[in-house]
Parts: structure tokens; C-alpha cells; sequence
């Protein structure tokens, strides 16, 4: 009882955090999302340790390992835009399948190469694997 | 407004977290990367739904009320975030100049293809941003002449397609440095592609999150200067 407390509590601060973020993104107009806010917040909360890594440890790492659960609604959704990709079918096809594979590519490789660049310059050896 | 959450509304729900509960069940089974728990569980629900010639429309408070969990698990993100701000500090060059370059491809090579295809300028302008989220992509689409809610169709077309074929892409490029894979994943796919990271494991997963940040943020700063680049390309025919 008391475990489910504490995860209740814990979901509590991070949907807190979240809401107030996104309240502050709306007020103020910043050109950002709420959980894009949310995210920076929380991060400097720990590192100034005004939030210790238990104090939301359990629920986040809950909603960590089930995050994928959330964007299944998510993809439900492209049900409506059937239309869209009717008309445009293989034209858009191509553009999103090749606009994915590209970017995934040069992150890759070029993040694999440049820590492996900073890491020989520290005089540590890096095999770009 | 109803006040009431209607019992389709909760068999939405619950056939939502079977169709879950039954691809994860599987996923873990054989650790296919083609085993992804989005599109799979998505097309199951999708399957029911036509099937049994139920309108998009009843299904939609459902997802709200689903969806409305995906800020605070983003919040999430800060953890694993915290628990690498090591590495974050010492590979700071790296990662900044790897998700800049990934941003400006993701968004010039979608656009080019856009154009070559011959698509209408404003699918041209929304179907650029969408390798960020939905948030960032809409301002980004609205601001330039695209056509936001078709942007947001776009985002969430790339997250499935990028946690679907992202891991595996990365295979065939022979990349396995936890750390790059992350920072490919959040660049490409956003908070699908970095909940897809988070299931690798948690390294790919800090970085994922960490990309899916700094790609927002520099995809919006870089926008208006490729939306021009990819409008004023010569494009025969």
C-alpha cells in the first residue's frame, strides 16, 4: 500500500512539472513545447539536488519502460489522414522513408566518428564501431 | 462538454493496452526489430476499428485521455538525462555538431524529395519539420505557409516509421555505439524514435532524449533558411 502511495505521489511531481511547464510555455509564449520545458526543468532540479534522483525514481522509470504505449494512440490517429496519403501515396512514401534513412545515417556515423575523435584527443583508443 | 468517460470510451482504453500488452508480450518473445510495438499495435487497433466500421471520431477521447500521460513521461526523460550529464558534458562538441548536421538533412532531403515529387508548395512546407514534435512542427509548418495539423500527420508518420526501421537501419550502417544510435533516434524520430531508444537500453535512451531537445530547437532556428533553400532549387520538369 504504502509502494502505491509513493508511485502516485511520484506520478503527481512529474505531471506538477509537466502542467506547470506548459502553463509557463502558454503565458509566455516561448517557442518551445511544454514537455521540451518540463524535460530542462527537472534536469536542473537534479543537478542542483533540489529534486533527488528517489524522489521520482519509480514512477519515471515506469513510464520510461512503457513509454512506447503512449504514441500507440498516437499512430491510431493516422487512420484520418488516409485520404492524404492516398493522393500523394508513393511520392510521400519516398520523401518520409528517405528523409528518415538519411538523417539516421549521418547522426550515426558522424556521432560514432566525433566521440571517437574527442576520446583519441584525451589519449583514449576508439574503435569506430 | 460530457462530464462522464462513456464505456466505448473504456473499451478503447482497454483494447488500446491489450493490443499493447499482446505486441510487447511478443516483442520480447523474439526481439525482432520489426516487432515494433507502435505500428503493430497501432494497425491492430486500426484493424478492429474498420472492421467493425467504428469512425475515428469514437475512438478520439480515448486517445486524448491516453496521450495526456506522454508529457509527464517526457518529463521522465530528465532522469536518464541526469544520470549520463557526464558524457552529455564530455561529448558536448560531438553531439551538438552530429544533431545539427542530422536536423538540416532530415529537413533538406525530405523538402527535396517533396519538390522532386511535385507535391503542392504547402505539403512541400509541412512534411519538412517532421522529424521534431508535434509542438515544435506545427509552429515551424504555420509560420512558413505549411498546413499544421497535415504537419502534425507527418511527425507522427516519421515516429512510427523511425522506431520501426530505425534500429535496423543503424545495424546495416554497422552502428553500435549505444550513443550515436540514441542521437540518431531522437534527431529522426523525436519521442517515438526515443521511447524505440529507451527499449535498447537506457544510454540509448538518454541521448535520444537529449536529440529530440537540441533537433527541436535547432530544426526551428534552421527552418526558415532551408524552406528557402529547397523553394528556389531549380527542379526540372
Amino acid at each position: 500500500m504504502k509502494e502505491a502511495w509513493k508511485f502516485l505521489w511520484q506520478m503527481a511531481i512529474l505531471a506538477g512539472l509537466f502542467w506547470g511547464s506548459d502553463w509557463v510555455v502558454r503565458a509566455t509564449g516561448l517557442p518551445m513545447p511544454g514537455n521540451v520545458l518540463g524535460i530542462v526543468v527537472l534536469f536542473l532540479l537534479l543537478l542542483t539536488g533540489i529534486v533527488k534522483e528517489d524522489h521520482i525514481s519509480t514512477a519515471a522509470n515506469f513510464l520510461l519502460k512503457h513509454m512506447v504505449f503512449f504514441f500507440v494512440p498516437v499512430a491510431v490517429g493516422l487512420m484520418q489522414w488516409g485520404g492524404v496519403f492516398y493522393d500523394y501515396g508513393w511520392i510521400l512514401l519516398v520523401a518520409i522513408v528517405v528523409g528518415a534513412v538519411l538523417p539516421l545515417l549521418t547522426v550515426g556515423l558522424l556521432g560514432r566518428a566525433l566521440r571517437c575523435r574527442a576520446r583519441r584527443r584525451e589519449g583514449e583508443s576508439c574503435n569506430p564501431m | 462538454m460530457q462530464s462522464y468517460v462513456s464505456i466505448s470510451t473504456v473499451l478503447c482504453i482497454l483494447g488500446t493496452l491489450l493490443a499493447y500488452m499482446a505486441v510487447r508480450a511478443l516483442y520480447l518473445r523474439y526481439k525482432h526489430p520489426l516487432l515494433n510495438i507502435v505500428a503493430l499495435g497501432a494497425a491492430a487497433v486500426i484493424i478492429v476499428l474498420v472492421g467493425f466500421d467504428i469512425p475515428y471520431a469514437v475512438y478520439e477521447p480515448a486517445s486524448k485521455i491516453m496521450t495526456s500521460f506522454i508529457g509527464p513521461a517526457t518529463v521522465a526523460l530528465a532522469l536518464p538525462l541526469y544520470r549520463y550529464r557526464l558524457v552529455l558534458l564530455r561529448y558536448a562538441l560531438a553531439i551538438m555538431g552530429s544533431v545539427c548536421a542530422g536536423a538540416f538533412v532530415a529537413m533538406f532531403s525530405t523538402g527535396l524529395m517533396a519538390r522532386v515529387g511535385g507535391l503542392p508548395q504547402e505539403v512541400v512546407i509541412s512534411i519538412m519539420p517532421k522529424s521534431v514534435s508535434i509542438p515544435f512542427a506545427i509552429e515551424i509548418a504555420g509560420m512558413y505557409g505549411g498546413i499544421p495539423s497535415l504537419a502534425a500527420a507527418f511527425v507522427v508518420a516519421t515516429g512510427t516509421l523511425g522506431s520501426l526501421i530505425g534500429g535496423w537501419t543503424l545495424n546495416l550502417a554497422h552502428v553500435a555505439d549505444p550513443f550515436a544510435r540514441g542521437l540518431a533516434l531522437g534527431t529522426v524520430s523525436h519521442a517515438q524514435g526515443t521511447a524505440a531508444a529507451l527499449q535498447e537500453g537506457e544510454e540509448q535512451g538518454a541521448m535520444a532524449g537529449l536529440a529530440l531537445i537540441l533537433a527541436g530547437i535547432i530544426t526551428a532556428a534552421l527552418a526558415p533558411f532551408v524552406v528557402w533553400l529547397v523553394l528556389r532549387l531549380p527542379v526540372l520538369g
